[in-house]
């Protein structure tokens, strides 16, 4: 079989040459608002974090009902979810 | 005696060097001589004042089904592109069991807008795994194709309806990897998945229920294979867009493995943002990985009627319901229902800016043929209604058969998106090939990139031009032996006039099975497209047999198998 590029041994990626983006994480498995507001919001009331999580993924929480899979769960297994709000601009 | 010889044309060699001029000279398929050539051959082609380029490479096609009724993928070919990359955006038409046909063809139907009879009365339905529609495509196949597997289509196989709902058990991830495998070595070029896309319920797409931990297992097996991962980010957005990009780079990283996500496009509105999205690009080339946004070369124009479902309406509940979920009767008696109207007008009212400037295209009937070419804004002024008005009642009374043409739409700022084509690490693609045929042309981008950025914008060489388009691609996508003129290479080729080449106006044509129409470009400016040292097009001859080939194949003696 042809192979253009080697295996490579996997190294832990360096992220120190990156710059600072937006933090996000990607979802757990059944992972709800609640969920990652416990996770990733921990110094918040868990209220407030689910707020403040929702109005950062509007793209999650003002999507159009999903009726397969979970209904009511707006999240995906796939979704980017922002853990802080958009940075500032430079 | 060499099979082919094309005669005193500028050679660019796709490498980005210089052109000079030189005879190529072709036998068995492959170039075996490039400078003088004295000895005669079965066809000599004359190519003074030409370039002779290697084939043109369009990495983002939706030509699966449309190579089960045309092995060409009419006009690709004439435009000079001989090796197509079908498969993108999760979406391929294999492997697929019996069960999901309908289902597929239900999303295809959605998101690349391909008509549903095009598939009732085009294909049939006589392959199951990846192996046979290869086969399958095999017959009268004209052009190169090196195919994706779609991740939608892979969760269906093994997971079956249960893929549109949940996250992957371990056993099937499993399953997932060995079909994988199995695609992999029946030819497959990788693997796409998608982020954004909607099914025919405007539910999510398989893929999107995936989890990161699924994808990782699929790109370990991509990894086992050198082969690309392409997907289909929220583009919309540069803040999520990056936050793909990273992940992309992580499995690039860890996988050692090509990855490209399409489309990125470049507006008014958003050039920071594109910047802040290159930059990250920069960044994580900079960490060895390999993330290479596809940027396709011309503007966002979008045709459409109300008999077929447009995305230019899908921000519109209303009208994109019953577009989407209404028969022909039920459109048209919504729009005479004077309530519903009214309703639908409101609901238009956001993009009041836009309604004016669309440009009646089409008609069937002789008493609106004068409002031809026509805005509706002047449509409107010469009726006395209002652009929404004129749109609905000349959609009345063609009996929904009127097209409209929304130009300019983005990504149509020459100078920013010359510079975003012109960036190292952006790879010309996303033409869309095949798909969205009633709503645009998805050909003649290379002609556009030539024609238009490179001889009359300037914003780049031709032969950095024809290297973006040549080896560029097929380095990108680790596809041997292509890309370049140099001995030894495959025979793929492309004559043309650098004084003319271009895509032709947008034309209306009924060539799509089921009595279907779609918008199409001819090529100008092509003299001759070959593929394997054969002639597969000319402008004197139109097309003509040749033998495209599934790769990236192997590295042999032979041509790739």
């Amino acid at each position: 079989m042809f192979q253009m590029f080697p295996t490579r041994v996997w190294k832990e990626p360096d992220v120190s040459q990156l710059s600072r983006v937006r933090r996000s994480v990607l979802p757990q498995k059944d992972d709800t608002w609640a969920d990652i507001a416990r996770r990733e919001l921990a110094d918040l009331a868990e209220a407030d974090a689910v707020s403040a999580l929702q109005s950062w993924n509007l793209h999650v929480f003002m999507r159009a009902t999903i009726t397969t899979g979970r209904p009511g769960n707006p999240i995906l297994p796939s979704d980017v979810i922002f853990v802080e709000p958009p940075l500032a601009a430079a | 005696m060499y099979d082919l010889v094309i005669r005193n044309g500028n050679v660019v060699d796709g490498s980005g060097l210089p052109a000079y001029r030189a005879d190529v000279a072709v036998k068995d398929g492959r170039i075996v001589k490039i400078g003088r050539v004295s000895e005669g051959a079965r066809r000599v082609v004359d190519a003074a004042g030409k370039v002779v380029a290697p084939g043109f490479i369009d990495p983002h096609t939706h030509f699966d089904a449309q190579l089960l009724w045309d092995g060409c993928a009419k006009p690709a070919l004439s435009h000079g592109v001989t090796t197509i990359v079908p498969g993108n955006c999760s979406l391929s038409l294999a492997p697929l069991r019996a069960e999901h046909r309908m289902k597929l063809v239900g999303m295809f139907n959605q998101i690349e807008e391909m008509p549903l009879k095009a598939f009732r009365d085009g294909v049939v339905w006589d392959w199951e795994t990846f192996a046979e529609y290869i086969a399958r495509i095999r017959k009268g196949l004209a052009i190169n194709v090196a195919p994706l597997v779609g991740h939608s289509v892979l969760r269906l196989w093994v997971m079956r309806d249960a893929a549109m709902e949940r996250t992957a058990t371990d056993a099937e991830v499993a399953q997932m990897q060995a079909v994988l495998r199995e695609c992999l070595d029946a030819g497959a070029a990788g693997l796409s998945t998608s982020y954004v896309d909607m099914d025919e319920r405007l539910q999510p797409v398989p893929s999107r229920y995936a989890d990161a931990s699924e994808v990782d297992a699929l790109a370990s097996v991509l990894g086992e294979y050198g082969r690309m991962l392409q997907i289909v980010p929220e583009f919309y957005d540069a803040d999520l867009t990056i936050a793909r990009l990273d992940q992309l780079a992580e499995l690039s990283l860890k996988h050692n493995i090509p990855t490209t996500f399409s489309p990125l496009f470049v507006n008014a509105d958003n050039i920071e943002a594109v910047n802040r999205v290159m930059r990250r690009v920069d960044e994580q080339f900079d960490r060895g990985a390999r993330v290479w946004p596809q940027v396709q070369t011309r503007p966002i124009d979008i045709s459409f009627c109300f008999a077929v479902p447009s995305l230019l309406f899908i921000r519109f509940r209303s009208w994109y319901r019953i577009m989407r979920f209404g028969a022909h009767e039920e459109i048209l008696a919504a729009f005479r229902d004077p309530q519903n109207r009214q309703k639908l007008i409101a609901e238009a009212a956001p993009l009041a800016g836009l309604w004016p400037r669309l440009v009646l295209r089409h008609v069937n009937t002789d008493a609106n043929r004068q409002y031809v070419g026509k805005t509706l804004g002047e449509i409107g002024e010469l009726r006395g209604v209002s652009p929404v008005d004129a749109m609905i009642d000349l959609s009345l009374e063609e009996d929904l058969d009127a097209h409209f043409l929304a130009a300019g739409m983005g990504h149509n700022n020459d100078a920013e998106v010359g510079r975003l084509l012109s960036h190292p690490r952006v790879h010309v693609g996303a033409s869309d090939g095949g798909a969205h045929i009633l709503s645009f042309s998805t050909y003649g981008d290379t002609g556009y990139l030539l024609g238009h950025f490179v001889r009359d914008v300037k914003a780049m060489s031709l032969e950095a031009a024809v290297k973006k388009v040549t080896s560029d691609t097929a380095a990108i996508w680790g596809i041997p032996e292509r890309g370049l003129l140099q001995t030894g290479y495959v025979a793929d080729m492309v004559v043309f006039d650098p004084k003319t080449i271009d895509r032709c106006a947008e034309d209306y044509v009924g060539d799509v099975p089921g009595d279907g129409y779609r918008y199409v470009r001819d090529s100008s400016g092509v003299e001759a497209v070959f593929v394997g040292g054969a002639l597969a097009w000319s402008a004197a001859e139109g097309y003509q047999p040749a033998q495209g080939q599934i790769l990236p194949g192997v590295i042999s003696a032979g041509l790739a198998a």
